[in-house]
């Protein structure tokens, strides 16, 4: 190491020597697709750390350097030239952009590389992609632009989106599913708090080879993220990016109107269905058009949606000198929800980052991240109620006097079971979220051989505060709807999380040989705290006295102090290394150390290798082959969301009422949990190709991970419940392709298009003996077996309807159930002339088994436009909103449902009859429930117009660009429901997926 | 350069370092858990806890768990129309092993089985440190006599069960069923051994854990696993250590019984605690009574809550109530709705019914009409007057009572009428004694039919006591009513599926 030193010494005064004759060297450097002027190029004299300018506004620089030297001309999204002084004093230069994707740096785990060094599927998404979507959630832009990532939309305003990496590998529902996202170097379970912004790169790491540096932490997949940094000699920059727009409610139900409702109510042949329509026509009156008919129509989804804005304004200050560079930022973000209640979210943060050379061997850095989010969340049961509220009632009855705080009206007054309504609950709801995040990061990186070798130190913490306020204050619609206490529950929780990395990189070329090389260790301290308690019966009226402390009741139960500290230790370490460029080894292994599970250690290794055909010679001579690249790649991941366990019995305290007395007991379990990690062992395939002058790229892959110790349940005999057990083998297999075009037809005229494309097939390979694990609901069964997918739909098939009496004389099972026309009739799946629970099957599974999506871009001079669309097949949604019935049969229905009932032989062999509709013991879970999830959608067009060098009276405009977006504008889908993206693949409550249309101004100073 | 290389090698080295001293931690525990391990079993002051957990998982019942154990009777029909399809079927004696009731009944008992043997093997463990050894003994036998009602409940349902030794349950994936008599007899000789530990007197006289277990309840389960052995001897036995006690008493009022005066009254000898704690908000400790109220309804207190509509007294048992002129003991298990007055007197034989037959109770709480039912069950209703105010739960803060002093007498009169002989009392006394309550005549003499008719008019409704009593005596042809046909074959209902899948020794027996 001394006498490498000793080499930089001599270097550097090598340099001194020639620095002896400075000459001035001007002039101006442009882009050499339009001959526009660059501003902000940086320009170094090469061989010097800090010798070096940046180009101005009209793009000219001058800068003073030896007469001998080489000036290194380097712009982002450009590719860097070289070009000798030899002492002439004007030097003009024109920069290409850079196409060759293959010559791109990412970001992987702890370090950066060469795509070209890549063996492994990484899907990387500059802001440009990111930025059309207008979103408050950075996940939701990347939905249909990365092959093998389901993106599932949520409505709610600052809801996270669902999102998947090759499927799910993990028994769903325990939290479990959520991918890995790196914030700078700082692990989250979502980046809800981030504006898209302010990121500069998201990289999907799919496969195995990419993520097992994550060790313990990457079976769900890992999401880099990397924020905006600034850039040495880089031009002060301030940009404002920002949009308004609204949202509206797209393919609303359709539900039956007063019309239809009321002849399917008298169609059903029930004297109390009957006698409530009267009941509403002597209350409001009969219509004037059908006299038979109430005077009320009530579309209650119309009621209870509204329009909402969406806006965000992001103001950025961007810039660096010979030594520092900085990013600063503030960012505005607010969204109303479309339901009618205080529904809504609104985000401010505020960011700077900070990279200083201290020395030419330190470069120390930090970076700090404030994000405070107030979110109001909506009353996910209206969505339900709204379904099934009938049409024969008004929002309001003034009748209704002795309703308060408003005249609400409740079908309990015309003789429905429940009041219905859902306006009580949105109105006396309140639902509040103080979410306060802080990203705090610190570095120090040591050059300890100049180019070659370097230590970075990183420490970061993650502080989040999440306040949350739950509301419900009294009302009174009817005797049995209505709510008496006002009651508050608060809970107060805060996650402090801290990682301390240290790594070294050394990076060599010697003859042929490449090779990087990085060893590193991790320390994490996650703490989560936990306060909760409710109040019951405070002052209402004015939101000051919303306290527990004001409240007449404080249940004992209600009581929740929680707190958890896990802490974990990795030592990790990575292997690139190609030869000549044509033949690529790969490899990382991390040995994790976790406090959460009995079993301490857990090793993750992946082994990866790439050959470039295109490098070989016998390639050379196909033209039209750029690039091409043969990769494989395995490894072995870990998921330690699978919950702490025991480890040994526990004891826990319990209560009672004794003699009306409350009286705390214990019970010692007599099971307990022993569990570890999940491991996931994933090989992936695949090639990467650049062809027809680097104007086609395609990129596949094939994979499958298999989960070899699936957490899942298995059942305590007699005691019931389970224990959760590292015993199950769950297997994802697909295919991914990538296909872009680009091209410039004139120099006014480009174009690109860019088609993806990802099939999923999940499925369970054993359950520890067990032949099933049911999940769902009692009535609405999901059941995993072994060969199907997880919790895949389960119940009977209809075959159709009965049409007529020959056909159920001729059927022994509808005489013995003395079944009519216009009933469902089932499959007897195993022929033993019953209809019962051995007759179900598999009806399908909600994770969709192809997806694919695509975008096309055309620019003509200063007007770029954009369209992109997405779709999903091979899924099914389980219509749960349908399935009330079964518990309240004189509720409302889909106008679907209610248009195409069997009503006489012939007319219907989908739908029974409205009298078969209330005959809730014929509808078990079946087919009829569960339907086609697939849809097709347009994404989002833009159409936007470049300010660029123009002047309006003389004053010369700032760099900008207006925009006009419309984001999922249209849905197909076949789905009897308003939205066909369901994350869980339960349609009972979802809230609506809206369009969005926005205008948006993005102007550079 | 060459301090800074040192000092750079140092920085290096020493983060290194310094995360591997970080090793130990982790071994930290988990936070908020309190592992069995740490008890201080020499802190005695404790030793009642796990026998307090255990009064609280025996009271939290599943709401399943009841309407399964007393549906199949000729007294009760399922009620709850429409929803709930194979609940309706197995009162029709259709059983479907894969309802999910089944299972979930078998877990509800099963579990609070194995957390009695949890809470008896943390006892004993205190009781090496406790000076009072006789007191650790007694939560002993209280957490034991739970555990024997939980079982006998499982094996009249069921037959053979798994009978567990201890708290682990996957010693069941290599037990052998117990078939029920051999379940039965083990009940009545743990009752054996846990009656001389247990205070001698009535529930509701303990200070400590007042309603909890004593001697008489252990004497009472006894005399139930007897029953069914038809050893009819040891039920006049136990049956007249309780009477000769004379520690309990009927309460006068049959209808102010299964009200909020039946906490804790004299006439219980077991029952389910409840309560609201006085409260008109917070905390509640409640069954979930809804289950069997009417579906609609216009309380007297405005906005108290109404039912799922399940569970319905049959016509057959209202009109053998009227048959026998009864008034209170019908009044209290009935409560009618003008549909159901209606479908009674379409029965020409019962045209004319007593004046107070109405759908409004003697507390001032009218039935409506609703199309899931056209009764509900009298002795699971609270009046609406009398809920705390604030609390509009149907039943809420109203006691399940298990076993009463009535049963006793009529367990009694029963095995006298069977030829068992007992000084304590006389069958002839025992039923008059329960007749004179519901202002009934009292008989001259009485024969074991009769006994059972007074079981029937006097516990209808009441954990399916009937049902057993008439699969017991094999009077098949009482269940056969109203279309149902019951067989031999039906008295047990199948092992849920569920447990058949993981107990290979319910897949040996089921096969």
């Amino acid at each position: 190491m001394k006498k490498l030193f000793v080499l930089l010494n001599l270097l550097l005064s090598i340099t001194i020597l020639f620095a002896q004759n400075p000459i001035m060297v001007k002039g101006k450097v442009t882009d050499s697709a339009n001959g526009d002027p660059l501003p902000g190029v940086s320009i170094l004299e090469k061989g010097t750390a800090n010798n070096g300018t940046i180009t101005d506004s009209n793009g000219n620089y001058s800068i003073q350097v030896s007469g001998k030297s080489t000036l290194v001309f380097s712009f982002i999204g450009m590719m860097s030239k070289e070009v000798a002084v030899n002492n002439s004093t004007s030097i003009n230069v024109s920069l290409q952009e850079s196409t060759e994707q293959v010559e791109e740096v990412v970001v992987v785990g702890y370090g950066k590389l060469h795509v070209k060094d890549l063996t492994s599927s990484i899907t990387t998404m500059k802001p440009e992609d990111l930025a059309k979507t207008p979103t408050g959630q950075t996940m939701q832009a990347l939905q249909g632009k990365v092959p093998g990532l389901q993106v599932v939309s949520s409505g709610g305003p600052g809801d996270s989106p669902t999102i998947r990496v090759r499927g799910i590998g993990s028994y769903p529902g325990k939290d479990n599913e959520a991918p890995l996202y790196v914030v700078d170097g700082m692990f989250f379970d979502n980046i809800d708090f981030l504006n898209t912004a302010d990121i500069a790169s998201v990289s999907v790491l799919k496969d195995a080879s990419a993520s097992a540096i994550y060790g313990v932490r990457a079976a769900n997949g890992v999401i880099l993220i990397e924020t905006k940094s600034g850039h040495i000699n880089q031009k002060t920059e301030i940009s404002y990016d920002g949009y308004y727009g609204t949202q509206i409610a797209q393919n609303v139900l359709k539900m039956a109107n007063a019309e239809q409702f009321t002849t399917m109510a008298m169609e059903s042949g029930s004297a109390a269905d009957i006698s409530f329509i009267q009941n509403a026509m002597q209350r409001y009156g009969r219509s004037r058009i059908n006299p038979n008919v109430p005077d009320v129509n009530t579309d209650w989804y119309k009621e209870i949606l509204r329009t909402g804005a969406i806006q965000n304004h992001s103001i950025n200050v961007t810039g660096g000198n010979q030594k520092a560079s900085y990013s600063i930022g503030a960012n505005y973000f607010s969204q109303e929800g479309i339901l009618k209640m205080k529904n809504e979210y609104e985000r401010f943060n505020l960011r700077n980052k900070i990279d200083f050379k201290a020395t030419d061997w330190l470069t120390i850095g930090g970076s700090m991240i404030f994000s405070n989010a107030l979110k109001y969340d909506d009353e996910a049961d209206a969505w339900n109620q709204a379904y099934y509220a009938v049409p024969i009632m008004p929002v309001y009855d003034e009748q209704n006097t002795t309703a308060w705080p408003s005249h609400y009206a409740s079908a309990q007054n015309l003789g429905y079971r429940s009041g219905q309504n859902p306006f009580p609950t949105l109105d006396l709801s309140e639902n509040r979220l103080k979410i306060r995040k802080i990203m705090a990061n610190f570095y120090a990186d040591l050059e300890l051989i100049p180019k070659k070798l370097n230590f970075k130190t990183s420490y970061n913490h993650a502080f989040t505060a999440l306040d949350e306020r739950y509301v419900d204050l009294p009302y009174f619609a009817s005797s049995n709807f209505r709510r008496g206490d006002a009651s508050l529950k608060k809970n107060a929780n805060n996650y402090s999380n801290q990682i301390w990395d240290n790594v070294l990189t050394y990076n060599d070329r010697f003859g042929k040989h490449n090779v990087t090389v990085m060893a590193g260790t991790s320390y994490r301290d996650e703490a989560y705290y936990k306060l909760e308690a409710q109040g019951l019966n405070f002052p209402t009226d004015e939101e000051q006295s919303w306290y527990i402390n004001q409240s007449k009741t404080i249940p004992v139960t209600g009581v929740v102090d929680d707190g958890r500290r896990e802490y974990g230790i990795s030592y990790f370490g990575r292997v690139s290394y190609n030869f000549n460029d044509r033949y690529l080894v790969y490899g990382t292994m991390r040995a994790d150390g976790s406090s959460k599970y009995q079993e301490k250690w857990g090793y993750f290794p992946t082994i990866g290798a790439g050959w470039v055909l295109s490098e070989e010679g016998f390639m050379k001579n196909i033209s039209a082959i750029n690039y091409l690249k043969l990769r494989a790649s395995w490894g072995r991941l870990g998921n330690d969301k699978i919950q702490a366990s025991d480890g040994a019995t526990t004891t826990t305290i319990i209560q009672t009422a004794i003699d009306g007395k409350l009286v705390s007991g214990t019970k010692t379990s007599s099971t307990f949990s022993s569990l570890k990690w999940e491991v996931t062992e994933e090989t992936n395939v695949g090639i990467t190709s650049q062809l027809f002058k680097n104007r086609l790229a395609i990129d596949a892959d094939y994979y499958t991970r298999d989960t070899k110790n699936a957490a899942i349940y298995v059942k305590i005999p007699s005691i019931g419940g389970s224990v959760l057990k590292n015993v199950g083998i769950i297997r994802n297999s697909g295919f991914e392709l990538s296909l872009s075009w680009k091209d410039e037809l004139s120099k006014d005229l480009s174009y690109s298009i860019n088609i993806n494309g990802s099939t999923l097939k999940n499925e369970v390979r054993d359950l520890y003996g067990q032949p099933y694990i049911d999940g769902g609901s009692a009535e609405f069964l999901q059941r995993s077996m072994v060969g199907e997918p997880l919790l895949a739909f389960f119940g009977r098939k209809v075959l159709g309807v009965y049409q007529n009496e020959a056909e159920i004389k001729a059927d022994p099972v509808a005489v013995a159930n003395n079944l009519v026309p216009g009933d469902f009739k089932y499959q007897d799946v195993n022929g033993d002339k019953k209809i019962d629970d051995d007759d179900r099957v598999v009806l399908g599974s909600y994770f969709p088994n192809f997806q694919y999506g695509g975008n096309i871009g055309i620019t003509y001079k200063n007007i770029d436009f954009s369209a992109s669309f997405m779709g999903q097949s091979g899924n099914k949604i389980l219509n749960r909103k349908r399935g009330e019935m079964i518990w309240t049969a004189d509720a409302n229905l889909d106008a679907d449902l209610a248009k195409n009932r069997w009503h006489g032989e012939g007319t219907s062999n989908k739908y029974p009859s409205a009298a078969g509709l209330r005959k809730g013991w014929n509808q078990k879970m079946s087919n009829y429930f569960v339907e086609d999830g697939s849809f097709f959608r347009i994404q989002n067009i833009q159409v936007a117009y470049n300010l660029h060098k123009k002047s309006l009276y003389g004053v010369q405009l700032p760099e900008s660009r207006i925009s006009l977006t419309a984001e999922r504008p249209l849905t197909f889908f076949n789905y009897n429901g308003f939205n066909p993206e369901v994350a869980d693949g339960i349609d009972k409550q979802t809230y609506p997926i809206p369009a969005v249309y926005t205008i948006g101004l993005n102007v550079k100073f | 350069m060459k301090i800074i290389n040192k000092i750079l090698t140092v920085t290096a080295l020493s983060s290194v370092l310094a995360i591997s001293a970080c090793q130990d931690k982790l071994d930290e525990a988990a936070e908020n858990k309190a592992f069995t391990q740490q008890t201080d079993y020499t802190n005695t002051a404790n030793m009642s806890s796990p026998l307090l957990g255990m009064y609280a998982e025996f009271y939290t019942r599943g709401w399943e768990d009841f309407p399964l154990i007393a549906l199949r009777g000729d007294d009760v029909n399922a009620g709850g129309l429409g929803d709930q399809q194979d609940y309706a079927e197995t009162d029709k004696f259709n059983y479907n092993k894969d309802y999910w009731m089944y299972n979930s009944v078998w877990q509800n008992l099963y579990s609070d089985i194995f957390t009695a043997h949890s809470a008896m093997e943390q006892i004993e463990l205190y009781k090496a440190n406790a000076t009072d050894k006789a007191l650790a003994d007694q939560y002993i036998a209280e957490a034991k006599t739970m555990r024997a009602w939980l079982l006998f409940n499982l094996s009249r349902v069921w037959g053979s069960i798994y009978v567990p030794d201890s708290s682990d349950p996957s010693r069941l994936l290599v037990a052998k069923l117990s078939t029920k008599d051999e379940v039965m007899k083990h009940i009545s000789d743990q009752m054996d051994q846990a009656i001389p530990m247990l205070p001698n007197m009535h529930p509701n006289e303990r200070t400590d854990i007042r309603g909890g277990i004593t001697k008489y309840t252990a004497l009472a389960i006894k005399a139930l696993a007897n029953l069914e052995l038809k050893n009819y001897q040891a039920v006049a036995d136990a049956t007249s250590q309780i009477i000769s006690s004379g520690e309990f008493t009927l309460e006068p009022s049959y209808y102010d019984l299964f009200k909020l005066k039946g906490k804790l009254n004299t006439e219980n000898l077991l029952e389910l605690q409840y309560s609201d704690l006085g409260k008109g908000s917070g905390d509640n400790f409640s069954y979930l009574f809804a289950f069997f109220g009417p579906q609609g309804w216009t309380p007297k207190v405005t906005g108290a809550g109404d039912g799922w509509g399940f569970y319905e007294p049959s016509l057959k048992y209202i009109k053998f109530m009227l048959d026998r002129g009864e008034s209170v003991r019908l009044e209290t298990s009935v409560l009618f709705t003008n549909r159901g007055i209606t479908e009674i007197k379409k029965d020409s034989k019962y045209a004319t019914l007593p004046a107070w037959i109405s759908n409004t109770t003697r507390s001032g709480d009218k039935i409506n009409d609703y199309a899931r039912a056209m009764f509900a069950s009298g002795k699971h209703y609270l009046p609406s007057s009398m809920l705390t105010p604030g609390r509009t739960d149907y039943g809420t803060n109203k006691n399940f009572p298990i076993i009463r002093y009535a049963e006793i007498l009529l367990m009694h009169a029963e095995a006298l009428t069977q030829g068992a002989t007992s000084s304590a009392m006389t069958a002839l006394a025992a039923v008059n004694a329960v007749r004179a309550r519901a202002s009934m005549p009292a008989l001259t003499s009485v024969t074991n039919a009769q006994v059972m008719d007074e079981k029937l008019a006097e516990l209808g409704m009441e954990w399916g006591t009937r049902y057993y009593d008439m699969v017991r005596l094999g009077k098949y042809n009482e269940l056969s009513y109203d279309g149902r046909t019951f067989t031999e074959s039906k008295i047990f209902l199948p092992y849920p599926q569920s447990q058949v899948d993981l107990l290979p020794g319910l897949k040996a027996k089921t096969n």
